[in-house]
C-alpha cells in the first residue's frame, strides 16, 4: 500500500514537474512584470514624460518605433534618454570597426549620456546574411547591423525593414557629416535616391605588388592590361610566381574578373548586366573571364590557388613568395604592421587597375567602396537612437582618424601622422574621379553565390569563361 | 509490475507525457515544414503561397541533383568506409594486439572528441599544397612521386575522396569500440568450437563472427548512415562546399537556399527531401536484419 502511495505520489511530482517545464514562458514574464514595473521607464530620470511614454509603447508595439523620432527637436542639449541598443557587426571588439564602434558608443556614454548602453554581438562575416536574413524574418533585427551593400540590402529596403538615413540624418540635422562620396557610392550601390546606410569604411581597390621582386625581373609599373601581361611573363621568366589571390575566399578571385571586364566593357557594365540590359555572356566579359583563366592554366597563381585563403595570399606578397595580389586598401593594416611585414614600409607598392582603353574607362577610375556598411532596424529607432546617431555621425570621422589613422567615409578634422601605406590608398581616394563597384554589387544572392562558387572551377580549368559567365546567366534568367 | 503494465490507465500515464514531447519536438518541425514548402521566399520578406511550385522546381534544380549526387556518393563511400575500418581495428584489437591494445584503442578513439573545425583544419594543413607543401604532399614529393603531388582538396577530382577520407578517420574510432565490445561478448566457448571444427581466418569470421555481429553491424550502418546523410560541417570546415560544388551537400545547399537566398519554402522541400532519404534508407538498411526466429 505504502509503496502504491509513493508510486502515485512521484508519478504526481514528475507530471507536474513537466507541465511547468512544457509551461507557456510568456506568463512567467508576465508575471515578473507585474511584481516589476517597468523598470525601463523608472530608470529614464532625465527624460521627459513624452520619451517615458515613447519608451513603453516601443516595448509593446516596435512598429511605431519608426516614428517616435518625428516629433523632436534635435538641435538643443541631449536628454540623455534611457536607452539600451544591440549592435550586430562582423568585427571583434578589439578589431578594425569592432574598436571604433565600442570606442564611440563608450565615449557617448561618458561624455553625452550616461543613460545609454549596448550590447555588442559578433557574428562570422560569412554568416551575416543568415544571420541578418532569419532576424528580419522573425522581426527581431538589431538596433544597428553591419551589413553587405548592393543586392543584400536592397532586399532589407524593399521589405521596409531598415531606417532610411537621409531622412533621419536631415531630421538630426548630421547629413554634412557624411562624406558626399561615401554617399554617392551607397546610393549608387542601392540603386535608390535615398541613403539607407552609414559608411564604415571608405576603400579603393587595386593592386599590390612587391617592389624587390619587380626590381628583381626588371618590371615597370603596369598603366595597361597589355603592360600587366608583359609583367606577368617577365615574372614567371625570372622564376618569381606572378600573381596571388585568396581562391577559397573566391570574392578575391572574381574581383579579377571585374577588374579586366571594367576596363574592357566600360565602368557600368555589372550595373548593365543586372538590369538585363546586357547578358552575362556578352563576349567582353566572357574574354575578361578567359583572362583570368589563361593566367591559372599559365601558372602565374601557382599551384592549388583555390585552396589559398586571402590571409595567406597577403602574406605570400609580403613575405616575397608572390608578386603581385589584388586587394583593398583595408590591406593596409596587415602591410603597417611590421610583424606582418617584412617587406618594411616601402616594400610594398600600390597601382590602379590597368586601363585597356581610357574612353572606356578611364585610368583615374577606382574600384570603390565603402565596406560593410552599417544599417538600422526600423521598428526600433526612436529618438535616444537618433540622439545617439547624431553624436555617431559628428564623432565618427574624428576618431577614426584619431584612433586608427583612417577614412571610414564620414567628415574629420582631425589629423593624424598617417603611415605610408595609409597615405598611399588616401591620394588614390583623393585621385579617383569615378568609382565603380564589385563583381557581385548588383548580383542576388543566388546569381553572387554562383559566380563566386564558379570561379573555382574557372581557376582549376574545369569550366570556360563561356561556361563561366553562361552559369551566372542560367541563375540570373531563372530569378 | 503485470498489474501497472496491464492498466491502461498507467501505460497512457507513462507514454503520453513522451508522446506529447515527441511530437511537439519531432513531429511538429516536420509538418511545419510541410507547410512552409508551400510557400516562397522566407516569413516575413516576401511570403507568398505557391502550391506545389517548389516540388516541380526540385525536378529542375541543377544544383539540388548535384548536391545529391554528392551525397549519394559520400554516402556510400564513408558508411562502409567508417563501419568497415572499426570492424576490422575491432578484430585487430580481440587477435592481433596483445599488449599496448588500450593505448591504441585510445589512439584511435581519440580523433572522435575532437572538434570538426579542428579537424577540418587539421587536414587542411596535411593537404595543403600552397605556399607550402602539407603533410601529404611533402612525403609524396619525398618519395619520388612529384607527379602525384597536388592540390587534393582544389580540385573537383579529388576533393569529395579527401573529405570522405577525413570523415573515415573521424568516426572509425568510434565504431570499432562498438565492435569490440560485441566481440568481447561472444562466448570464447564459440570461438574454440569453431576452431576444433576447422574454422580459422576468413571462414571463422564469415560463418561466425559475422552472423553473430550482425544485430551490431546493422545499428552502426543505421548510426553511420543518419550520420552521413547529415553531411555538413566537416564539408564546411574542410572545402566551404568547393571547389564549385564538388562538395557540396543537400544540407548544405538546403542552409544556401533558406538563409542565403531567403527561399525558406524551397528549402524546405529540401529538408524534406533528406527527411525521405533518410527514413528510406534506415528502412532498408534494417531489412538486413532478418530475425532468426
Amino acid at each position: 500500500m505504502k509503496k502504491r502511495v509513493i508510486a502515485a505520489l512521484l508519478t504526481a511530482l514528475m507530471v507536474t514537474g513537466l507541465v511547468a517545464g512544457c509551461g507557456d514562458k510568456g506568463g512567467s514574464d508576465a508575471g515578473s512584470d507585474a511584481s516589476n514595473p517597468a523598470p525601463d521607464a523608472g530608470t529614464a530620470a532625465p527624460a521627459t514624460e513624452e520619451t517615458g511614454d515613447d519608451a513603453g509603447d516601443d516595448a509593446q508595439t516596435p512598429d511605431e518605433g519608426g516614428d517616435a523620432a518625428g516629433t523632436a527637436d534635435f538641435t538643443g542639449e541631449d536628454p540623455q534618454l534611457a536607452k539600451k541598443v544591440k549592435i550586430l557587426t562582423i568585427w571583434a571588439e578589439d578589431n578594425d570597426n569592432g574598436i571604433l564602434l565600442n570606442k564611440i558608443c563608450e565615449n557617448y556614454k561618458n561624455e553625452v549620456n550616461p543613460n545609454f548602453e549596448w550590447e555588442y554581438e559578433m557574428v562570422a562575416a560569412d554568416q551575416l546574411q543568415q544571420k541578418i536574413s532569419t532576424l528580419a524574418a522573425s522581426n527581431d533585427l538589431p538596433d544597428f547591423f553591419a551589413y553587405e551593400a548592393g543586392a543584400p540590402l536592397v532586399t532589407l529596403i524593399e521589405a521596409d525593414k531598415i531606417v532610411n538615413v537621409s531622412e533621419a540624418l536631415e531630421e538630426i540635422g548630421a547629413t554634412q557629416y557624411i562624406n558626399e562620396g561615401a554617399a554617392e557610392l551607397m546610393k549608387g550601390l542601392s540603386g535608390t535616391e535615398d541613403l539607407y546606410d552609414l559608411p564604415l569604411g571608405l576603400n579603393a581597390e587595386g593592386f599590390w605588388y612587391n617592389k624587390a621582386l619587380f626590381e628583381q625581373a626588371g618590371c615597370e609599373v603596369p598603366k595597361t592590361w597589355d603592360e600587366f601581361e608583359e609583367v606577368l611573363t617577365k615574372l614567371d621568366a625570372a622564376g618569381i610566381q606572378p600573381l596571388v589571390t585568396g581562391g577559397s575566399d573566391k570574392w578575391p578571385a572574381t574581383r579579377l574578373i571585374n577588374a579586366v571586364a571594367v576596363r574592357t566593357c566600360g565602368n557600368d557594365i555589372m550595373t548593365k548586366t543586372a538590369n538585363g540590359e546586357t547578358p552575362y555572356t556578352d563576349a567582353g566579359l566572357v574574354a575578361a573571364a578567359d583572362t583570368v583563366a589563361a593566367w591559372a592554366e599559365k601558372g602565374y597563381f601557382g599551384e592549388g590557388i583555390t585552396t589559398v585563403d586571402m590571409n595567406t595570399a597577403g602574406s605570400m606578397l609580403m613575405n616575397g613568395k608572390a608578386a603581385i595580389l589584388y586587394n583593398g586598401s583595408w590591406f593596409t593594416q596587415n602591410l603597417a604592421d611590421e610583424s606582418q611585414n617584412p617587406a618594411g614600409k616601402d616594400g610594398i607598392g600600390f597601382f590602379n587597375i590597368p586601363v585597356s582603353d581610357e574612353s572606356v574607362s578611364s585610368a583615374t577610375s577606382y574600384s570603390m567602396n565603402c565596406g560593410n556598411i552599417l544599417a538600422m532596424d526600423k521598428s526600433k529607432y526612436d529618438e535616444a537612437t537618433a540622439w545617439f546617431l547624431k553624436y555617431f555621425c559628428e564623432n565618427m570621422g574624428d576618431l577614426a582618424m584619431n584612433e586608427m589613422a583612417t577614412v571610414k567615409g564620414y567628415t574629420y578634422s582631425a589629423s593624424a601622422e598617417l603611415d605610408p601605406y595609409t597615405q598611399m590608398v588616401l591620394d588614390a581616394i583623393n585621385e579617383s574621379t569615378e568609382g565603380f563597384a564589385w563583381w557581385e554589387a548588383k548580383m542576388s544572392s543566388e546569381v553572387s553565390k554562383t559566380a563566386q562558387e564558379n570561379v573555382q572551377p574557372l581557376l582549376n580549368g574545369d569550366m570556360t569563361g563561356e561556361e563561366y559567365m553562361q552559369s551566372i546567366q542560367d541563375v540570373h534568367d531563372m530569378q | 509490475m503485470k498489474k501497472v503494465l496491464g492498466n491502461k490507465a498507467a501505460i497512457a500515464l507513462f507514454v503520453v507525457p513522451a508522446l506529447i514531447l515527441y511530437t511537439a519536438l519531432v513531429m511538429v518541425p516536420v509538418i511545419w515544414s510541410l507547410y512552409y514548402s508551400l510557400f516562397s521566399g522566407s516569413p516575413g520578406l516576401k511570403w507568398e503561397f505557391v502550391g506545389i511550385k517548389n516540388y516541380l522546381d526540385l525536378f529542375r534544380d541543377k544544383n539540388f541533383r548535384n548536391a545529391l549526387m554528392v551525397n549519394f556518393k559520400y554516402i556510400s563511400v564513408v558508411t562502409v568506409g567508417q563501419v568497415g575500418l572499426g570492424l576490422l581495428l575491432a578484430l585487430m584489437f580481440k587477435f592481433w594486439l596483445k599488449h599496448c591494445k588500450s593505448f591504441v584503442r585510445t589512439l584511435v578513439f581519440f580523433p572522435v572528441v575532437l572538434p570538426t573545425v579542428a579537424v577540418g583544419q587539421l587536414f587542411a594543413k596535411i593537404y595543403e599544397i600552397q605556399p607550402h607543401y602539407g603533410l601529404l604532399n611533402s612525403f609524396l614529393s619525398a618519395v619520388g612521386l612529384q607527379d602525384l603531388v597536388q592540390p587534393w582538396i582544389g580540385q573537383e577530382s579529388t576533393a569529395l575522396w579527401a573529405l570522405c577520407v577525413m570523415d573515415i578517420w573521424v568516426a572509425m574510432g568510434f565504431y570499432s569500440v562498438i565492435f569490440y565490445g560485441a566481440l568481447l561478448d561472444i562466448s570464447d566457448d564459440i570461438l574454440e568450437a569453431a576452431h576444433i571444427d576447422g574454422a580459422s581466418g576468413f571462414n571463422l569470421f564469415r560463418r561466425i563472427l559475422l552472423p553473430l555481429l550482425r544485430p551490431m553491424i546493422i545499428t552502426s550502418l543505421v548510426f553511420s548512415f543518419s550520420g552521413t546523410v547529415k553531411m555538413f560541417e566537416s564539408a564546411l570546415a574542410l572545402t566551404k562546399g568547393g571547389p564549385g560544388a564538388a562538395t557540396k551537400s543537400l544540407s548544405m545547399y538546403m542552409y544556401d537556399v533558406s538563409f542565403t537566398f531567403n527561399k525558406v519554402g524551397y528549402g524546405s522541400v529540401i529538408a524534406i527531401v533528406i527527411f525521405l532519404i533518410c527514413v528510406c534508407g534506415s528502412a532498408i538498411i534494417n531489412k538486413f536484419d532478418v530475425r532468426d526466429d
